[in-house]
């Protein structure tokens, strides 16, 4: 698909924020209901067609669990179910919303847009680094995981075996990360540029507008 | 365009890591920095690209160092990368995007360069250095050279007069080395002024000007471009230098028949989805004989000792040591696999433990000798990551001699190491293959597979 469209980050970070008020604000379930449908619209018209299928799917029987199956299930199973699913219910719209900027957000315009809200640069330094750091860890988990079953390292062993070669490796990276981090002028107090122009489309601007109404209806409906 | 001038560093304050350097390199030159492991080349390399005094802490610093007419130590980091370019031997280290177009970019991105004049730039630099493949991909699925290949490309980018190497093929297969040559060919032709430390020596005699040769942290010689090519063997070995020129192998091919005492593989087959890796892999060797895996990139050599090790199922095929089939367990149980990263298999917080860990009921005077046969008795007490990288990859040999491993493979054991270095890590693998046991060779190096090695398996890369 060539026209898919997509959102601009900081679009992504709002709606984030106002799908927790959403949330937390205990609504109804229509609006609750219908703030899901709308996410998962968005994520149609981004090009996850399947995964907004998926997920509309996981809410109807989360759903129907809730309000079919849980009322007339043994006490025992519905205590230990309930909260459980009316979290998940409740909490639906940030894991859509979140996993669409998971998908289709690289991590440099995810950059330039805390940028463009002149966060500190410290902050926005140590968070692409963290980020960038979760691959590299599963590699080498790998590699020590099998250096373990090698020398028959088993069960809770592992857990306190794991701790030497990660602390290591990550002594050494950090040394060598900030070598060529430096040399390569990461330092420069001038503003930085970026290949990456964020641009806020109608879509944009209709899905942010969209939020806003939902958290009203979100506090005053009950 | 650099200048060194009696130069004294320190690490810390007590000794010094060079004394009295000096050195002039003119614009356009090209020159090598080469000795022994620890003489301070990579020091060097530290001094001009400002690594030194700017990233150490607590050193000692005397003398003037200028590059590109910049007084080193007087300019921040930041100004002093535009017109010095570094390139590290680490290719695992040196990115802090997840994509290559990303990477390319953000050292200008840094210097508030216009975005037309980036566009423009890194049209350039796809171009010239025939990166056209690179673009557009995720970091983590480049290969070790192709990583090396951007980080060269991501510098290039930044068009530095001057470029600062260091030791960038420690890291690299064959094939790789020959794309690290021609981006440096490049660079040369623009021009630019290069400084390399580095161990392998064949693939820069074509284009180096001067070589210097440091020891003890200081420059004891300087050959020009003929009198380096025209060094006779005895002296380069004597000065601990690698070859100068390709090593040719003449060594016979791995058998094929199966053998009844020794490692047999026969039919084996493995595929990840519908990627063959290899198919219907046949050979055999035999105890007291060292057998060298090569291929390119992606010909499934780490795929193979996987499967070798007992870490990962085979789809089809046997593996029989001395003639009885060893499933997944009992491969995992046999055999041992002395990894390249040898920090990733050491876990215990003395010599000592690190053995006892491998197996709890090996009797100590067992542990003693084992020790004491690879030099490793005196530091039984030290922790394991106070030790040099070659004691370290003789301590993970050690922890398998205790848990009587009888397969024992090496995953590229010489990468970054000088002649001296190699030539213990030949020994070694000698004294096993000597000792009855069977060992088996992952590596891109020609000089230690010559040196080291009996036989060799050529993995292909499957197309079909």
């Amino acid at each position: 698909m060539d026209k898919e469209m997509h959102i601009d980050p900081r679009t992504g970070i709002i709606l984030l924020l106002l799908s927790n008020i959403i949330a937390f604000a205990q609504s109804v379930l229509w609006v609750n209901g219908s703030w899901v449908c709308i996410l998962a619209l968005l994520m149609f018209l981004c090009g996850c067609g399947r995964s907004a299928a998926k997920f509309l799917t996981a809410y109807l029987l989360l759903l129907i669990l809730q309000y079919k199956l849980i009322p007339v299930a043994p006490k025992f199973i519905a205590t230990s179910f309930s909260i459980f699913v009316n979290y998940s219910i409740m909490m639906y719209p940030c894991i859509i919303i979140g996993i669409l900027m998971i998908r289709k957000t690289p991590l440099r315009h995810f950059i330039v847009a805390l940028r463009k809200w002149h966060l500190s640069t410290n902050f926005i330094i140590s968070f692409s680094v963290a980020l960038r750091y979760f691959p590299a860890i599963r590699e080498e988990k790998g590699h020590i995981w099998d250096a373990m079953k090698l020398r028959n390292i088993h069960g809770l062993q592992r857990m306190e075996c794991m701790v030497l070669p990660m602390m290591v490796s990550a002594i050494n990276t950090a040394d060598e990360l900030s070598a060529a981090a430096v040399t390569r002028g990461i330092e420069n107090p001038a503003p930085k540029t970026s290949l990456v122009e964020l641009n806020m489309s109608i879509l944009d601007w209709i899905y942010i507008g969209m939020g806003f109404i939902f958290v009203f209806l979100a506090i005053y409906i009950k | 365009m650099v200048k060194i001038d009696h130069v004294y560093f320190g690490y810390c304050r007590e000794t010094d890591t060079l004394k009295d350097v000096n050195l002039h390199i003119s614009a356009g030159e090209c020159v090598l920095l080469c000795g022994e492991s620890g003489c301070g080349k990579t020091t060097v390399t530290k001094l001009i690209n400002g690594l030194i005094p700017h990233f150490a802490e607590n050193c000692s610093l005397q003398g003037e160092v200028t590059a590109a007419s910049l007084d080193v130590a007087q300019t921040e980091l930041y100004e002093l990368s535009k017109e010095i370019g570094s390139v590290f031997q680490n290719p695992k280290s040196q990115f802090f995007n997840l994509d290559t177009d990303s990477e390319l970019a953000f050292a200008l991105e840094n210097e508030g360069t216009d975005p037309v004049y980036i566009r423009a730039r890194l049209a350039e630099t796809v171009h010239n250095l025939h990166i056209e493949k690179l673009q557009r991909r995720n970091i983590f699925s480049l290969s070790g050279g192709e990583k090396q290949t951007l980080a060269f490309a991501s510098v290039y980018a930044m068009n530095p007069k001057i470029f600062v190497l260091d030791e960038p093929s420690a890291n690299l297969d064959y094939e790789a080395i020959e794309h690290l040559r021609e981006q440096i060919d490049v660079l040369k032709a623009e021009g630019h002024t290069v400084i390399i430390a580095e161990h392998r020596l064949y693939y820069l005699t074509d284009f180096i000007d001067r070589a210097v040769y440091l020891k003890n942290g200081q420059i004891v010689r300087s050959f020009t471009h003929e009198e380096f090519l025209s060094m006779p063997d005895e002296y380069r070995v004597a000065l601990g230098l690698r070859a100068l020129k390709p090593t040719s192998i003449d060594l016979p091919k791995v058998r094929q028949e199966g053998t009844e005492l020794g490692l047999s593989v026969e039919g084996l087959s493995f595929s990840y989805g519908k990627k063959v890796v290899f198919k219907e892999l046949t050979f055999s060797t035999s105890p007291g004989e060292v057998l060298a895996i090569t291929g390119p990139n992606g010909a499934g050599k780490t795929t193979l000792i996987r499967c070798l090790c007992g870490l990962l199922r085979e789809q089809a095929g046997t593996i029989r040591l001395d003639g009885k089939r060893l499933k997944l367990k009992g491969r995992n149980k046999a055999s041992f696999c002395v990894m390249q990263d040898v920090n990733h298999q050491l876990f215990s917080d003395s010599v000592w433990d690190e053995c006892k860990l491998s197996s709890r009921d090996c009797e100590d005077e067992v542990i003693e000798r084992i020790l004491n046969d690879f030099d490793l008795l005196r530091f039984k007490d030290k922790h394991p990551m106070t030790l040099s990288g070659g004691q370290k990859q003789r301590l993970a040999v050690a922890t398998a001699l205790v848990s009587n491993k009888k397969l024992l493979i090496f995953d590229e054991p010489t990468s970054g190491l000088d002649h001296a270095q190699m030539m213990v890590v030949s020994s070694v693998v000698r004294k096993l293959a000597d000792d009855g046991h069977i060992v088996l060779v992952v590596t891109h190096d020609w000089e230690f597979l010559k040196c080291a090695c009996d036989r060799v398996l050529e993995l292909k890369s499957y197309i079909g």
